[in-house]
């Protein structure tokens, strides 16, 4: 840690050695002032607001835990939570096994590689609300396309957004949909960086392509793996913007989940700023540690 | 040295390549995928050229009547089009290039150097990609009204700038540039910023391009931020323009879907300038 | 793994110490902290050159109308008025971000006044003892507080009412209702099956989902849900008012897809009636100006069907001002403005809704085409047969919060999950907790 550097003409920035200690705070300043700023420290007063009560966000009664006891107590939250986990669950499971599948077919590919790999990162890029309008109308029973092209071939009308276990259904594939591309170019570049001898080695010991993938794809992509599966899980919790657009939690709260209650308690009428920043912060704890664990899960099979 | 198998030339794993068929059905199972992602997205794209009593025809046609702009000019005449246009691009570009700057700053600092306080900073940073905007929405709106940047531009610019995500992908592309460079630099009597300015930034391209698109991505579609600062309409963006429309009495749906035809437009061209970048960049930030 | 812990755990400690600080200081003033208004009276040559910021939603026809009134003010007071326009959906969030950032705006038009209940100026002092009474007393009884302040100025009223397809049912060769003696809900189901029989259009009766809507068939029934004494809610009137609803959605001849398919957002059918796909649509006057621009078939308002009660159930818009309002006399002199007579006249033709003012109930108001006239007709007809009492239901704090878990439970039985009784039951529990969370 200690290169002094020999001043040069043009360049008069810091070069002592104590310039080199300062280096790194001064690289992080700008990015941690606007964060603190303008992300940590609302947090951080959101989350207090979740031991007050208040409707209108600027008068508030302090209740200690006591939006917590209602929220803990009440049936419907309950249910925002299943559904919430189901989703979540759903959602990150079928995302990294069709990203997997995805990365695997491509990379096997040898015509019209990057084609694909294009188009799958496009449903990406589309705002969550034009993708819940759009998928929306699209699902539509009576007159919806999906059905009109399934009628083509021979199965009858699907109550996509109308029933409860369909509505979980659509609201699985199309968050699958809008988010699959990115995990498979994740997957896919993990692939890419699996030493080919190995499976040459394996080909010659007569290995079948299953076993090839099971002991040498699927340990190698371990890395890659748990990134997808912690980026989908902070996503999969927080999915509401597009589930809001299609189906708006319905049919009958069946597909609502937690960041549309906290949303709900937080801007429609009895407004319970207290209840949804009580929300808020139980839904950061669930992440943060599921997250945590992902983590020491993979540094723990690292380390082996 | 690498002897080439006759048949598979890249690197697969799958030993029947020497089939046809697996070939066939590989191609098969990828188009149909790539089908169903791309349908929604051109469907959108029909629709916007129809009038509301095609839209409404069951059972749905297919191609549009006419591929006559109404709808579009329809939309864009029905409020100040111009001045969300502009309003977006002005936010989108000066939000993308405060991001990167500032998030390849930080990232260096914590892919780079070791200082006091480096794990909570980064745990810090990956915690708050965990709360969602909805909490935090009124009081970050009081910080921002605090500065008096409501109703501003900056005010929709600066806030997001300091992405966490941004922070994320870009430590981890550092991660894998060689130390020795720097040192070297050093050495060199290259300064710190210098060193970072011409060595490291520039191999950091892929990564920056990622980040990139992904701020490109969230700015132009972000719409419950611009929506709660702006207050005066010439400071609205687009997304809020939509937000309208989609609230009126009677929803105009040929509109919507020619105004989210707009919002698509734009984000998917720059994507595919730049997917080679992007994609490496993806891939050098995936295995840690 | 030791190490691991040995790094996480200063950093959990760490964290939580900063949270328990933070939460130490509370965010806000707590309740009992509202200065009161002084009374003024202000010069209004003092207003020239100041500006308002009015925060405006529109429903379409009635922009132009507000505009046209701004200009007037404008000219005679010598100001700037910014008119902001703003999804009704998104009023509400907007508001309550401003307010919070200390930068209220000073005018704004709402729908419901139980938001910002506390945070609205009295407008007695400024604008006279005498201008609550210029409104009719429902609307009035609405917009004054607890403590007998007027509180906002209600700009139009609404009422709910049937619109019918006259082609439709003339095609059917159906008898149309009479404006004079209304018709009973089994006269206008039987009605409408026959013509939808008769046409073969997809449904008999459609219907915003809307709790406020619902109250329409609740009121007609004899009973409301909530009012100055709480939970107003007959279970066992509410299970017969709703049940034909409940059963034309089993039998399809309502939109089924249409209840269940967005939730307990707001979705309006007038798409559903403007396709004639539906021969009778139960919506309120509201619709009327696009009506007369889109429809293209003949189309008529008709007169509410009658049960126990006849008549339908009001809405209506108000204008507000803010305590924390720049300039609160100025505020409070455009809301008077734009509420008396001739603006309220210039306003409600252009909208198409009906006047709050008690001198142009009386004298009825010209509307700009006949068909608009003749179906805002029938909606005053029908304004003077409305029970009292629907006004101070509508106009309740926790009226809005009663109509969202309406809807929430008719569509749980719509969607096999309960029955009519056992959902009505629930929301009158419901509604006894909401009444509790909101008493002033």
């Amino acid at each position: 840690m200690t290169t002094v550097a020999i001043p040069l003409a043009l360049n008069r920035r810091k070069r002592a050695p104590w310039g080199l200690r300062l280096a790194p705070y001064l690289f992080l300043f700008p990015n941690m002032l606007i964060f603190g700023m303008f992300t940590v420290w609302p947090a951080l007063n959101g989350f207090n607001m979740s031991l007050y009560a208040s409707s209108n966000g600027r008068t508030f009664k302090p209740v200690g835990l006591g939006n917590y006891t209602t929220i803990l107590t009440d049936a419907q939250f309950w249910s925002v939570a299943r559904n919430t986990v189901v989703y979540a669950i759903a959602f990150v499971v079928l995302s990294t096994v069709l990203g997997i599948g995805l990365a695997v077919l491509i990379e096997a590919q040898k015509r019209f590689k990057v084609f694909f790999r294009s188009v799958f990162f496009i449903p990406v890029l589309i705002s969550p609300v034009v993708v819940g309008l759009v998928w929306g109308w699209m699902l539509e029973r009576k007159s919806g396309a999906v059905n009109t092209w399934l009628s083509w071939i021979g199965i009858g009308e699907v109550p996509w957004l109308v029933d409860n276990t369909w509505a979980m259904v659509s609201v699985v594939a199309v968050g699958i949909w809008m988010q699959v591309g990115f995990y498979m170019l994740i997957l896919l570049a993990g692939l890419q960086a699996i030493d080919p001898t190995l499976y040459e080695a394996a080909r010659m010991d007569g290995a079948s392509a299953w076993t090839q993938f099971r002991s040498i794809t699927l340990p190698m992509l371990q890395p890659s793996i748990v990134v997808v599966v912690v980026l989908a899980t902070i996503h999969g919790f927080q999915s509401f913007d597009f589930i809001y657009t299609l189906t708006g939690g319905g049919p009958v709260g069946a597909t609502m989940l937690i960041v549309q209650y906290i949303y709900e308690n937080g801007f429609q009428s009895p407004i319970r700023y207290g209840i949804a920043s009580a929300g808020g912060v139980l839904l950061f704890l669930v992440v943060f540690v599921i997250t945590i664990i992902n983590w020491l899960i993979s540094r723990k099979r690292e380390a082996v | 040295m690498n002897a080439q198998p006759t048949v598979a030339p890249r690197r697969t794993w799958t030993s029947l390549g020497k089939t046809r068929l697996s070939d066939a059905l590989r191609v098969v199972v990828l188009t149909a995928g790539a089908i169903v992602a791309l349908i929604p997205v051109l469907w959108t794209l029909l629709g916007a050229f129809k009038s509301p009593t095609e839209l409404a025809a069951r059972p749905p046609t297919f191609l549009p009547d006419s591929w006559a702009l109404t709808n579009f000019t329809e939309a864009l005449t029905r409020f100040d089009f111009t001045t969300y246009l502009r309003n977006s691009v002005v936010v989108t570009i000066a939000a993308t290039a405060i991001t990167l700057a500032i998030n390849s700053m930080a990232a260096y600092a914590l892919a780079k150097y070791n200082f006091r306080g480096k794990t909570f900073l980064f745990v810090l940073t990956l915690a708050t990609i965990m709360i969602p905007l909805q909490v935090i929405l009124i009081p970050v709106y009081q910080v921002v009204a605090g500065l008096g940047l409501v109703n501003t531009l900056w005010g929709m610019i600066i806030p997001a700038a300091a992405t966490p995500t941004g922070v994320f992908l870009l430590r981890q592309y550092m991660l894998s540039i060689p130390d020795e460079l720097i040192e070297a630099a050093r050495v060199d009597g290259s300064g710190e910023f210098r060193t970072f300015l011409r060595i490291v930034l520039p191999l950091c391209t892929p990564a920056l391009a990622v980040v990139a698109i992904f701020s490109v991505m969230w700015r132009w579609n972000d719409f419950l931020w611009p929506l709660i600062v702006a207050q005066s309409s010439d400071v609205y963006t687009l997304p809020v323009a939509l937000a309208r429309f989609n609230a009126e009495e009677t929803v105009p749906f040929n509109l919507i879907l020619a105004m989210s035809v707009v919002s698509i437009v734009p984000v998917v061209i720059i994507y595919l300038f730049f997917q080679r970048q992007i994609a490496t960049g993806i891939a050098n930030t995936g295995g840690k | 793994m030791a190490r691991l812990r040995s790094r996480l755990l200063p950093l959990i400690v760490g964290l939580s110490s900063v949270a328990l600080l933070a939460t130490a200081c509370a965010p806000g003033p707590s309740e009992s902290d509202a200065a009161p208004a002084p009374a003024h009276s202000v010069d209004p040559k003092d207003f020239a050159g100041k500006t308002l910021n009015y925060v405006y939603f529109t429903d379409g026809p009635d922009e132009k109308g507000t505009r046209d009134l701004i200009a007037k003010f404008e000219k005679k007071y010598k100001v700037t008025v910014n008119l902001e326009i703003l999804a009704f959906g998104d009023l509400v969030k907007s508001v309550q971000a401003r307010l919070t950032g200390g930068n209220a705006p000073d005018v704004v038009r709402l729908a419901s006044l139980s938001e910002f209940r506390d945070d609205l100026l009295p407008l007695d002092d400024y604008a006279g003892a005498a201008f609550k009474d210029e409104f009719l007393p429902g609307p009035q009884a609405a917009a004054t507080n607890a403590k007998g302040q007027l509180i906002a100025a209600p700009s139009d009223l609404t009422i709910n009412a049937p619109f019918i397809n006259v082609d439709l049912f003339k095609k059917a060769g159906v008898a149309l209702p009479d404006e004079k003696k209304p018709w009973t809900w089994d006269e206008m189901l039987t009605a409408a099956k026959k013509v939808q029989a008769a046409t073969g259009t997809p449904y008999a009766f459609a219907m915003d989902k809307s709790g406020h809507r619902l109250s329409t068939i609740l009121s007609q029934y004899g009973t409301t849900m909530v009012g100055p004494k709480g939970n107003t809610l007959d279970t066992a009137k509410a299970e017969k008012a709703l049940s034909p609803i409940v059963d034309l959605m089993k039998d399809d001849k309502m939109p089924r897809d249409f209840w269940l398919g967005s939730g307990s957002k707001y979705k309006g059918a007038n798409e559903i009636f403007l396709t004639g796909d539906t021969p009778v649509y139960l919506s309120g006057n509201w619709q009327v100006g696009q009506f007369v621009q889109n429809a293209k078939f003949d189309w008529a308002a008709a007169p509410n069907p009658c049960a126990k009660e006849c008549g339908g159930f009001p809405g209506g818009k108000f204008m507000a001002a803010f305590k924390e309002s720049k300039n609160p006399a100025l505020a409070a002199e455009f809301v008077k403005f734009m509420n008396s007579a001739e603006s309220q006249t210039t306003f409600v033709t252009a909208a198409g809704a009906l006047p709050t003012r008690v001198d142009l109930a009386k004298s009825g108001v010209k509307y700009g085409d006949a068909k608009t006239q003749a179906a805002m007709d029938v909606f005053n007809a029908e304004l003077k047969r409305t029970p009292e009492a629907d006004f101070s239901t509508n106009g309740d704090p926790a009226f809005s919060g009663s109509a969202t878990e309406l809807v929430n439970q008719i569509s749980a039985v719509v969607a096999g999950q309960k029955d009519l009784s056992t959902a009505m039951k629930d929301l009158s529990t419901k509604i006894d907790q909401l009444v509790a969370e909101t008493k002033q």
